[in-house]
């Protein structure tokens, strides 16, 4: 099976260049057999990437040492769970997995389109195989997970303790699913440009698409600070690291495309914004992963530095030249005759968010690169840290939340006074009435006020929306507040589901404002020592040593402290424990350097987080203790966000036109390129 | 928003058991329990040890060090030297500069979290000598930066070429606001200049209805629900 992997790995190389010569041949010389022949190679090119996968899956998990992949990431010890996730541990394994994951959602649009875009398809076939052919590429010639070393080890180096966590094992598929998902939509926007159908057919094409790739990369970054919190032992769960950075500028200018798209749709506008949003976030994709693995840029996180760079950075620069050139020599086939009523309007409230996104995006990815740039100019190497993403961003951030309350209080087309007035009105209330009572309660940091009121106004704008579409169904149909409450989001599920992830926004901006009021105690202790203090809330918390207490487990030696904690006098169940682990081999042999396991107290608005950092004695340890606001309103924004994500992409069931009345723009009107259907009032 | 970075509201105290100095091999001293037990447990497998595979890259935090990377900055004390900041005051300056190790934080949250990194301990003994012997933060910076020159701060100052990385973000933003506001100015041009809407159909009304005060949003709204009777 290793052999027969290793072997198919060739052939889909040579089926993705079979893809991709007669998709593009099929679609230049209309000729259905080649278009046909080119999707029939995207399903072959699938199965021989599954059957490459397989190999090197069963070359895990039958401990093949001689494989330098399976030697470098696994030993025999390794839970079979993480054995399995190795497979995306290293460099080459997830660039496979990567090409996996590609060729199957190539595969599924390929599919899904076997009977619609059909004048696309070829081009969309084509591209889509060129971007297989790369990866599939790059996994030959630089980075074969197959190679092979001169001599069998009798085990492995085993994984990397900070990978042997859940959130690691489920983290890079999302941000896979997430960055991967970038392609069809890029696909779909090469195939417009060439063929000139720029209208609104393609971006239906790709709405759902590009949801689905905004959904896993949120998941994916949602879990990444899950996994850094719980695991990498600083204490936060942001640190403005290349890594983190990459996946979050794709995210923003994918939500800006998301928001942008209903402009189209409704309007006809933005044609080449729209475009170009679609191919930068593809670009940003591929930055990013350029970024993680070239080692270019200094992070914790990346890969080694490798080859694989060059491949990158071509591949980057090929599609950046053929996207500039596609776009440019097709300027005047995407004019349309923008209008706008006025500047108070839902329209132009969208395009302000679309101008923040993206500014936050550049700014994120100007603060990444900048230091390649000093370099360049003064010769010298400078860091560019947290302090200064914060400096940047956090007012960018604020600006981008109060648009989030802003954008669906404003009418379509034209707000009159009475309109804003009685649309902002609660929310204001909403927004000056949280910051009052935390004023009345004691807080004076300034920015976590603008936060919490701008999150306290975000909520009321939701809060009305619902209020008065539940309230407006209970007249009209006499439901009670539940059924009327599912059947407003079931019956609108883009628009409500979206209100939804607004909320998510929302919870994860107070999280972040609450992380202004952490609390770290630098503590040394001997057992049976006492260290006591207060909580961000005002309880009184004391922590006692248990002591250092050392056992061994499967695959590592653990050294572990204890404390046992009170809150307002009151005992708490169970122990607060930190652990340092030396993971070894399957013959006791110590792998990697010891590594630290956090002690976690969570709760719904404070977690205590216990860091072991060290000994200082035999009977004395140092620790990092911390008290961490809200922590837990991340999660929870991130699952709300995920809900949202999920009604909006689900399927709107297509009903029976219903009676009553719509409006439509006369052709005068739709001619500058709204299409009629979506002017329906209601229908998004 | 987040991070470990010291922002102006994170709060760093010191309890009074606190340990004043650090042993600074204390994670030296953990490894070499680690590792002994280990090599004691497996002693007759350490001839195998050349066997193991060359290192693959890391995919994560758990960084190889490279102890070299520590430089000492050593200060004479001043003459009656007095301490010029507190400890919390020196965590604080402390998260605004970078660990020499490959991990990417700051000195405090390093050396309180435990990469395996001897160097923040070894940084934050020169620290401590320094505010021992008198020293002011700038100074205390100042002498770091001389030794590993700009990378210690964790941002760079707005000076020179670096005023660049602050304010290209927000110049790049106005000039994106400045070209969106005449994009929308244009727009609402052939706004004004455009015929009104007509109805086309029998069946379609006008979204202005004589005698509803309410906004288009809310008349469409109001559709939306008239419409939406399909339960």
């Amino acid at each position: 099976m290793i052999l027969v992997g290793e072997l198919s790995l060739w052939v889909a190389l040579l089926m993705a260049t079979w893809t991709a010569t007669v998709s593009f041949a099929g679609g230049a010389t209309r000729r259905a057999e080649l278009v046909a022949s080119g999707e029939r190679g995207i399903y072959a090119t699938l199965a021989f990437v599954v059957l490459a996968s397989a190999g090197l899956w069963t070359a895990l998990f039958t401990h093949d040492f001689s494989l330098r992949f399976v030697a470098s990431y696994t030993s025999a010890n390794l839970p079979k769970v993480y054995t399995f996730t190795a497979f995306w541990a290293g460099q080459s394994g997830s660039l496979l997995f990567w090409a996996l994951i590609l060729a199957i959602f190539s595969a599924a649009c390929v599919f899904a389109n076997r009977a619609r875009n059909r004048e696309l398809m070829p081009w969309v076939t084509g591209t889509l195989g060129v971007v297989l052919l790369f990866f599939v590429a790059t996994i030959c010639f630089a980075s074969n997970p197959y190679e092979r070393l001169d001599w069998v080890p009798p085990d492995g180096r085993g994984m990397n303790p900070q990978l042997q966590n859940p959130g690691m094992a489920i983290h890079p598929p999302m941000l896979y699913l997430g960055w991967v998902g970038t392609t069809i939509p890029f696909a779909f926007a090469v195939g417009a440009l060439v063929t000139r159908k720029l209208d609104a057919q393609w971006l239906g094409a790709i709405r759902r698409w590009s949801l689905i790739s905004w959904f896993f990369l949120t998941i994916g970054l949602i879990l990444g600070m899950w996994w850094a919190y719980v695991e990498l032992g600083w204490g936060g769960y942001w640190a403005w690291d290349p890594v983190e950075n990459a996946p979050l500028t794709s995210w923003l200018t994918q939500t800006a495309f998301l928001h942008s798209i209903m402009i189209q749709e409704k309007r006809g506008m933005l044609r080449k914004w729209n475009v170009s949003l679609v191919i930068g976030t593809f670009l940003l994709s591929i930055l990013g992963t350029f970024i993680t693995r070239s080692g270019v840029i200094e992070s914790v996180h990346s890969f080694a530095q490798s080859a694989i760079g060059t491949w990158f950075a071509t591949f980057l620069g090929v599609v950046f030249v053929v996207s500039v050139v596609l776009v440019s020599t097709r300027l005047k086939d995407m004019e349309a005759k923008a209008e706008l009523e006025s500047m108070v309007s839902r329209e132009a409230a969208f395009l302000y968010n679309n101008l923040v996104l993206v500014g936050i995006a550049f700014s994120v990815l100007w603060g990444t690169l900048f230091p390649i740039l000093s370099e360049w100019v003064r010769g010298s190497k400078i860091t560019v840290g947290p302090p200064f993403f914060n400096t940047v961003n956090v007012p960018l951030g604020l600006g981008l939340l109060a648009l989030t309350g802003i954008g669906p209080l404003i009418a379509w087309r034209r707000a009159s006074v009475q309109n804003l007035q009685r649309q902002f009105t609660v929310p204001l209330l909403v927004g000056t009435g949280t910051v009052a009572v935390l004023l009345l309660l004691g807080m004076r940091h300034f920015t976590a006020l603008v936060a919490y009121g701008l999150s306290g106004f975000v909520v009321g704008t939701i809060g009305q929306e619902f209020w008065k579409g539940i309230g407006a169904r209970r007249r009209m149909h006499g439901e009670n507040p539940a059924l009327a409450a599912v059947r407003l989001v079931t019956r609108n599920r883009r628009r409500y589901g979206g209100y939804i992830v607004h909320l998510g926004v929302a919870m994860i901006f107070a999280a972040f404002a609450g992380y202004a009021f952490k609390q770290e105690y630098d503590i040394t202790l001997r057992t049976g020592q006492v260290f006591r203090a207060r909580d961000p809330f005002g309880h009184e918390w004391s922590f006692t040593s248990q002591g250092v207490s050392q056992y061994e487990r499967l695959n590592r030696q653990v050294t572990a402290v204890g404390l046992v904690m009170t809150r307002d006098g009151t005992r708490l169940p169970g122990v607060l424990k930190s652990e340092k682990r030396q993971h070894v081999d399957s013959r006791g042999m110590p792998t990697f350097e010891p590594s630290t396991e956090v002690g976690l107290l969570e709760g719904h608005m404070m977690d205590v987080y216990l860091v072991f950092a060290g000994m200082t004695g035999p009977d004395q340890v140092e620790l990092r203790l911390s008290f961490n606001p809200l922590v837990w309103w991340v999660w929870y924004g991130g699952i709300i966000m995920a809900i949202g994500g999920i009604i909006v992409m689900w399927p709107q069931a297509e009903r029976a036109r219903q009676g009553g009345y719509v409006t439509q723009l006369a052709p005068e009107h739709a001619a500058a390129g709204a299409s009629p259907a979506r002017e329906t009032a209601g229908v998004a | 928003m987040s991070a470990h970075g010291g922002g102006q509201g994170v709060r760093t105290l010191r309890h009074d058991v606190l340990l004043r100095e650090r042993v600074a091999g204390r994670r030296d001293f953990l490894r070499t329990v680690g590792v002994t037990a280990a090599a004691m447990l497996v002693a007759p497998a350490l001839a195998a040890q050349d066997e193991q595979p060359p290192q693959g890259p890391t995919g994560a935090a758990n960084v190889e060090m490279d102890q070299s990377a520590y430089k000492p900055v050593v200060r004479p004390p001043k003459p009656n030297a007095v301490r010029q900041m507190t400890d919390a005051e020196r965590d604080v300056m402390e998260k605004g500069m970078k660990c020499a190790c490959p991990c990417q934080l700051d000195v405090f949250t390093c050396r309180t979290t435990d990469f395996t990194c001897g160097i923040s301990p070894a940084m934050h003994k020169d620290v401590v000598r320094m505010i021992e012997g008198g020293y002011t933060g700038d100074e205390i910076i100042a002498a770091f930066q001389e030794v590993y020159g700009d990378r210690l701060l964790m941002a760079p100052k707005a000076e020179g070429f670096n005023v660049a990385g602050y304010l290209v973000p927000f110049a790049t933003l106005g000039t994106g606001a400045v070209v969106l506001y005449g994009m929308l100015r244009r727009w609402r041009t052939n706004a004004a200049t455009a015929p009104a809407p007509v109805v086309r159909d029998a069946n379609v009304r006008p979204l202005r209805v004589e005698g509803v005060e309410a906004s288009d949003d809310e008349l469409r709204r109001l559709e939306m629900a008239l419409k939406d009777d399909g339960r």
